[in-house]
């Protein structure tokens, strides 16, 4: 795989662009003595010099169509459509690959270069299809847009029986992506994601001229956690999402910003509704978590939120069958399920996708009946300062920090299925900023090279004690990084990992340069996890196991910790969810809860970002927002919640902890010394020396992971093809 | 038409409808009061008659069975009675019975108003798939 | 020309929309509850409302007092003209029977205040 030096040009170039935007802007100070002035329509402008005639224009003020050319992708310059006039040159020239020289005058303008467009356009135009009206791309195509706005307003062409117009056969890569090739522009933008930014040499061109296709060569899946990203970087209809094909059209669709949940990365999201139902899922833009990627199973698992949904809340009969019942009865049955125990055995489980505001009313309700025990399901060793200081359990550099970082030690974790984005991160610093990256756990495919360490904690211990290669290295680096993947810390020896690594980190933290750099971050996988943690959980249900609760509430718990066993008498387990899965099955009361879309939320990421999801629609059937069950529970238990508005969740959140009353913002974290130095019990550090490994391994593990992937179709879809092509790589997929 | 005639009418009609009693409870089940041939019986216990001495379209007419009491109406009549009943052919269906073919459906009264009468339903799949719990002892 | 600048000063100023003063202000008042009060019985009749004549003059009654906090004469003038032509319009039969009843109202449900019973309500 290749690093692309044009590409770190690129970025150094965007970088300094930024700042001659501000100076520039500033009432036009004396610019800088190596800044080139060109101009663009006759306006003078300064730019950095390797800035591209393309980028000067935007600086200018002027938009130039383009096609084939994107800011996060290398420059192609094979669309033609960025063609520009330039004084004293013979030709026009592609804006887009043209880097400015001293004194260029640029029209953007001119009689010659609307021709070049005109011409360029009626090109493409040639061998395009005349399928708008039955095409998904249609409303927010970009060669649709283009033509209108720079296309020619009439047309030569005249073979109206299209007896030689371009037909591409359609492949088939994979069950997500719907590929019409006829409509391709070749504009080779998904060939250049897929290499750079995804990592998979997957797609590519054959033949040349009016025979060029984009393809897989051989007929196969795009086996990529990104995929799905191509679809939005196509500016035609060419690849368009297959499950969302022939739903909705764009200006139908009212579109809310909310934030995913399928990991703790917390990429920012754009849910496309129409009637009250999810109709596709698209990123929005945030450099600091997702720049404007999404992983396929936030894009896609959305089908999941129309099934095995819980719409009622049931009660559990004598007989033992769960009846579907009204709000009232299965309220009044908790209360007498509340009655006959001690409080204090009264317990709380936080699943992989609760919301902030349904944390804080779950843990005071519980606290006002009079129990302590509260937890999430995800466990994380509680050695030392344990989770009293927020450096010791989430990612400190934040994930835009990767790209400041030059060397990353990956222990236990994948961080292509457990947070995607973050592995594209490391990936983007990879190729543009000559990171190195060290792994220790499984040999698994990064998209990225690595130097494999090996799965053995005895490499832990070499490190820590300085007599492995790097440790050296660790110590020389400028910036380094280490990621601890909380998949490594599930078992009940992980404390040993997390105290080695954590001295791993303070020996590089020490040699580092920069006394402000934090070494030390930690990967979370669900989406509730820090935020539960800054309340105040308990993580892992481990405490629940010694303490053998009376009465369980479990609030989105899924992952099935608990067993019936571990619950003592049979006064219950109440499940707070909104799906059919592993925690309503073995309950007593179910009660019918909210989705990520269907509610105003608050979720923590793994940097320890708070965010704010926007409800889209609306919950289903008898479905409430789960910090309303838990209010309305607590009227009914004789604890009443002073909270009846979310505004007043909101305030008492805000109370608790100031980073949940900034959304949006990595509030930094502080006292790494003193945690590092608090040793409380250096006897609870012990421990088997067990392999150190995480547990998705394989892109298949990828896809269902949590109850909302689990009731797709569309992931259980991507599971089947995987495992069709891990049989048969090259035969042909069935049609789908 | 002599008035005595019209009194034997009369008496035609009492002695068809078995006294005066009879003929007042015809009367107020059907408001007929009238005298004729009986034509024909169908299998729901519907006699048909006709006396040509009555103007054409009060010729022939219907005396529903009495296990209907008052809740009579026209969609009781089967098909092939209807086809005499409304002109559309001489010959009764008692005399020149129509060919039974196999997809013929048997006839069915109108339903309207009954518990058992027709409600529309949607045919439209629901939005959301509700969970259903597995039943545990079973 | 004397009594106009008096009565001007009398109401600050305003310009009335009928009435002068207070007394005046009430004297349409009653006139108006006065003519509700004897259409009752065949609005009753007219309308063939499932109703007494006394429910119907209690619902007058009642109608009346709700706004017996307003002392502005401006405002009480014009709640007098929207009561005329309230009384026009049943009067002639404009109104239909189910815009009669909806003075009371019997098939509204309150909504609910408190936030249990909206929780079961499904309203915000």
């Amino acid at each position: 795989m290749l690093r692309l030096w044009p590409v770190r040009q690129l970025s150094r170039i965007q970088n300094a662009l930024g700042l001659t935007q501000t100076a520039f802007k500033s009432s036009q100070p004396a610019p800088a003595p190596d800044l080139v002035e060109v101009f663009i329509d006759d306006k003078q402008v300064f730019v950095e010099p390797g800035t591209t005639v393309l980028q000067a224009c935007a600086t200018a003020g002027v938009e130039i169509p383009r096609f084939c050319y994107h800011d996060r992708l290398s420059i192609a310059g094979n669309c033609r459509m960025c063609l520009v006039e330039v004084e004293k040159s013979a030709k026009p020239i592609a804006s887009c690959a043209m880097p400015v020289m001293k004194g260029m005058k640029v029209k953007t303008d001119s009689p010659l270069t609307r021709k070049a467009r005109e011409g360029v356009m009626e090109f493409l135009l040639v061998n395009h299809p005349l399928d708008c009206p039955i095409c998904d791309q249609g409303g927010e195509c970009d060669l649709q847009d283009q033509s209108m706005a720079f296309g020619s307003d009439r047309s030569r062409f005249t073979d109206n029986a299209f007896t030689g117009k371009r037909a591409v056969e359609d492949k088939n890569i994979g069950p997500l992506i719907k590929t019409i090739m006829t409509r391709c522009i070749h504009c080779t933008r998904c060939i250049r994601f897929a290499s750079e930014v995804a990592g998979v040499d997957d797609l590519g061109t054959s033949g040349r001229g009016t025979e060029m296709q984009v393809g897989t060569y051989v007929e196969k899946m795009f086996k990529s956690e990104l995929s799905g990203n191509v679809i939005d970087l196509c500016p035609v209809g060419a690849l368009t999402s297959k499950p969302y094909a022939f739903t909705t059209r764009p200006w139908e669709t009212r579109r809310i910003e909310s934030i995913d949940v399928m990991d703790a990365v917390g990429s920012n999201i754009v849910v496309s509704m129409r009637t009250n139902e999810v109709m596709r899922i698209l990123p929005r833009l945030n450099e600091d978590i997702n720049e404007e990627w999404i992983s396929d199973k936030t894009r896609f698992a959305y089908d999941g939120l129309k099934r095995q949904r819980l719409t009622t809340p049931f009660v559990r009969n004598s007989k033992g069958d769960l009846i579907p019942t009204d709000w009232e009865t299965a309220f009044f049955d908790i209360a007498d399920r509340v009655k006959n125990i001690v409080p204090s055995s009264i317990a709380g489980i936080a699943g992989c996708h609760t919301d902030l505001e349904t944390l804080v009313c779950l843990k005071d309700m519980v606290n006002r009946l009079g129990s302590e025990l509260l937890c999430t399901e995800e466990s994380f060793p509680m050695i030392n300062s344990g989770t009293d200081f927020r450096s010791n359990y989430v990612m400190n550099t934040t994930i835009a920090g990767i790209e400041e970082s030059d060397l990353v030690f990956l222990v236990g974790t994948n961080p292509r299925l457990e947070g995607s984005l973050v592995n594209a991160r490391i990936r983007k610093s990879w190729v543009h900023n000559e990171m190195c990256v060290f792994a220790l756990g499984a040999p698994v495919d990064l998209s990225y090279d690595y130097q494999y360490l090996g799965d053995s904690f005895s490499v832990l211990k070499d490190i820590a004690d300085g007599t492995h290669v790097l440790a050296k290295a660790l110590a020389e680096a400028e910036k380094p990084m280490i990621i601890l993947g909380s998949d490594a810390l599930q078992k009940s020896d992980s404390n040993l990992i997390l105290d080695t690594v954590r001295s791993i980190a303070k020996n590089a933290k020490k040699a580092s340069k920069h006394p402000d750099w934090k070494v030390f971050n930690v990967l979370h996988r669900n989406a509730s996890q820090v935020g539960a943690l800054d309340m105040g959980y308990q993580p892992g249900v481990d405490i629940l196991k010694c303490n053998k609760p009376n009465l369980v509430f479990l609030v989105g718990a899924d992952a099935g910790k608990l067993t019936e066993d571990d619950i003592l008498g049979n006064s219950g387990v109440i499940y707070i969810g909104s799906h059919g899965d592993a925690g309503a099955q073995m309950a007593d009361v179910v009660l019918p809860g909210a989705a990520y879309t269907e509610k105003d939320a608050m979720y923590v990421n793994t940097e320890g970002r708070a965010q704010i999801g926007r409800q889209a629609v609306s919950p289903p059937g008898m479905a409430r927002h789960d910090w309303k069950i838990i209010r309305a529970l607590s009227e009914i238990l004789g604890v009443t919640l002073p909270y009846d508005k979310l505004s007043d969740v909101r305030s008492r959140l805000a109370e608790i902890s100031p980073t949940f009353d900034r959304p949006g913002r990595a509030e930094e974290t502080g006292f790494e010394d003193i945690s590092d130095n608090v040793v409380i019990d250096k006897m609870a550090v012990k421990g088997t020396e067990a392999p150190v490994a995480p547990v998705l391994l394989k892109l298949r593990d990828f896809y269902m992971t949590d109850p909302i992937s689990r009731a797709s179709p569309t992931m259980a879809k991507c599971v089947q093809a995987y495992d069709e092509s891990e049989k048969n790589p090259y035969s042909r997929p069935e049609a789908s | 038409m002599s008035l005595l005639q019209k009194f034997a009418n009369i008496g035609k009609v009492i002695k068809q409808n078995n006294g005066i009693v009879g003929t007042y409870l015809k009367l107020f089940r059907i408001d007929a009061f009238k005298w004729g041939d009986l034509v024909g019986e169908d299998k729901y216990g519907n006699k048909y008659y006709q006396n040509n001495y009555y103007f054409y379209g009060r010729n022939r007419w219907v005396e529903f069975p009495l296990s209907v009491g008052h809740d009579y109406d026209a969609s009781q009549i089967p098909a092939e009675w209807h086809r005499w009943l409304q002109y559309i052919c001489d010959e009764p269906p008692s005399q020149l019975p129509l060919p039974k073919r196999k997809w013929m459906a048997d006839h069915v009264e109108n339903l309207s108003g009954t518990d058992r009468c027709y409600v529309p339903y949607s045919t439209t799949r629901p939005k959301i798939e509700a969970w259903v719990p597995p039943k545990r002892n079973s | 020309m004397a009594t106009p600048r008096i009565v001007q000063q009398g109401v600050k100023q305003v310009k009335p929309l009928m009435s002068v003063d207070r007394t005046e202000a009430r004297r349409r008042v009653l006139n108006l509850y006065k003519a509700w009060y004897r259409q009752i019985p065949y609005v009753v009749k007219d309308f063939y409302l499932p109703i007494t004549v006394k429910m119907g003059r209690d619902k007058v009654r009642e109608l009346f007092l709700k706004n017996k906090h307003v002392t502005d004469i401006r405002n009480i003038d014009m709640l007098v003209i929207k009561g005329q032509m309230d009384l026009v319009e049943t009067a002639n039969i404009w109104k239909q029977r189910n815009h009669v009843m909806m003075f009371f109202k019997d098939t509204v449900n309150p909504k609910p205040t408190d936030f249990l019973s909206k929780f079961y309500e499904g309203q915000e």
